[in-house]
């Protein structure tokens, strides 16, 4: 079946994209370059890169709310480096990314790293004491883990910010 | 000595310490002085505040900068991801005043404010540039001559290389890490894949299967094209991958032998003569054995103290 097109559509999904920070996706052309390049397509995510540029110019914004292709981008922007029209791919395909995580349209494994990033200040993070003094470090890294100043400033950031409204942490 | 703050990201100092003591022993040895950044948090790694709000990101990678600004000094990483995030931070911030300013506005809440005047650096960057492959050579105590290596650069170190202050002449071809190998006596040969993705990172965590897919093509090119003796990377998430997917491939036979993966200051440490008990004491995948044959007798090189 014919996709149709509509205006509206594509305004809204365009100015969404740009609001995120992809506004380069005004000047892709759909050459491809970036697909050939990238290691989620070559994964065999289906809907990253050109694809992804396409249906977005075509305004199916909501229509692919719940794809997943978006989150296997392994940010490399090797897109980025090889795209002719200066589109930085990679900050469409992270732009479109931020839709998806302001509708909460993401994994729920996500939230416990931000939850983290968060009280700690560390999106990975496990308690390492004993493997570090077993190669002759001090048990605490030098690290916000550790610091409750570093903490507070790192909260006072985020809580601040629009990720708080999301009611993440 | 020129001084760096040593940013160590998340990966290094709570899974991989041993990389962190190779950083700590490999380069003061060679006129790297390093000192901590306190209170240095993740960068925040792309899956966090870069996937929901440009701003956010550029603040709490803004207030890690910030720590070097305060000390008047440059700031070194050893992860491809913290040296991508904070590099393209601080390339998006300084080329736009407006998202500088919706940064600041956030670093301001933690007394802080984003300047703009420490660069970032990789530390296979510094070692490649600041050190230089003379000087490393000249440091070492046991020469790899005769041992063949693949090299790993990683994605972030690469692309794009108009967020980077050190480029490789061409980032598909990359140079730097191959030199550094060679540095230390090692042969270190292209390959045709030597510059694809590992499948670390986002993909990894968004689908194992495809994520494992891309690394067996990968380790099939090494091991068909080098059967080398060691791999080694600058990238602490790619070191992580070949060092806990080998097993898994080897299990399921996609690959036909595990090749012992380091960082490459682990290498360099142990040719410089560190305790290995320090500085590469934690890996899945074997390496006690290369680790003696890098340290035995006949390798020696007498003349260096």
């Amino acid at each position: 079946m014919a996709i149709q097109l509509s205006k509206d559509k594509i305004d809204e999904a365009i100015n969404t994209i740009i609001e995120y920070g992809g506004d380069g996706i005004q000047r892709c052309v759909q050459c491809g370059a970036c697909s050939s390049v990238c290691p989620g397509v070559q994964a065999g995510f289906p809907v990253l890169c050109r694809l992804l540029i396409k249906k977005l110019q075509d305004g199916l914004l909501e229509d692919i709310i719940e794809e997943q292709s978006s989150w296997g981008c392994q940010n490399c922007n090797r897109c980025t480096e090889v795209c002719p029209q200066g589109v930085r791919p990679q900050e469409v395909v992270i732009a479109f990314r931020r839709y998806q995580a302001n509708e909460l349209a993401f994994s729920t494994s996500t939230v416990s790293a931000q939850m983290q990033l968060h009280d700690i200040g560390h999106a990975v993070f496990t308690e390492a004491g004993e493997l570090r003094e077993g190669v002759g470090l001090p048990g605490k890294a030098p690290t916000s883990a550790y610091n409750e100043k570093a903490q507070e400033e790192i909260q006072a950031i985020l809580d601040n910010s629009p990720m708080a409204e999301l009611g993440l942490f | 000595m020129e001084n760096y703050g040593l940013f160590l990201g998340c990966n290094i100092p709570f899974k991989a310490p041993d990389i962190e003591q190779s950083f700590r022993k490999a380069l003061p040895a060679l006129g790297i002085g390093l000192e901590d950044l306190e209170g240095a948090s993740c960068c925040p790694a792309w899956g966090t505040a870069p996937s929901f709000d440009k701003p956010t990101w550029c603040a709490v990678s803004g207030r890690n900068i910030t720590l070097a600004e305060d000390r008047g000094i440059d700031l070194v990483t050893g992860c491809n991801s913290c040296y991508g995030i904070l590099s393209e931070a601080k390339h998006f911030m300084d080329a736009h005043p407006e998202l500088k300013k919706k940064a600041n506005e956030l670093l301001a809440h933690a007394g802080r404010e984003y300047k703009g005047t420490s660069e970032i650096y990789h530390v296979s960057q510094v070692l490649h540039e600041m050190v230089g492959p003379e000087k490393i050579k000249q440091n070492i105590k046991y020469d790899l001559e005769g041992l063949k290596v693949a090299v790993q650069p990683g994605c972030h170190q690469l692309w794009p290389s108009d967020a980077y202050k050190i480029k490789e002449d061409n980032p598909y071809e990359p140079t730097q890490l191959r030199e550094l190998a060679e540095a230390l006596g090692a042969s270190a040969p292209h390959y045709s894949r030597l510059s694809s993705c590992c499948g670390m990172g986002g993909m990894r965590t968004a689908d194992v299967e495809k994520s494992l897919g891309l690394f067996a093509e990968k380790m099939r090119s090494i091991i068909e094209e080098l059967d080398p003796d060691i791999i080694v990377t600058t990238c602490s998430s790619c070191f992580l991958q070949f060092d806990m997917s080998q097993p898994i491939l080897q299990e399921r036979g996609l690959i036909p032998k595990s090749v012992p993966v380091f960082y490459y200051t682990q290498l360099l440490a142990l040719a410089m003569g560190f305790d290995p008990k320090e500085v590469a004491a934690i890996s899945k995948t074997p390496r006690e054995d290369i680790i003696k044959e890098i340290q035995s007798e006949k390798r020696l090189v007498k003349e260096v103290a």
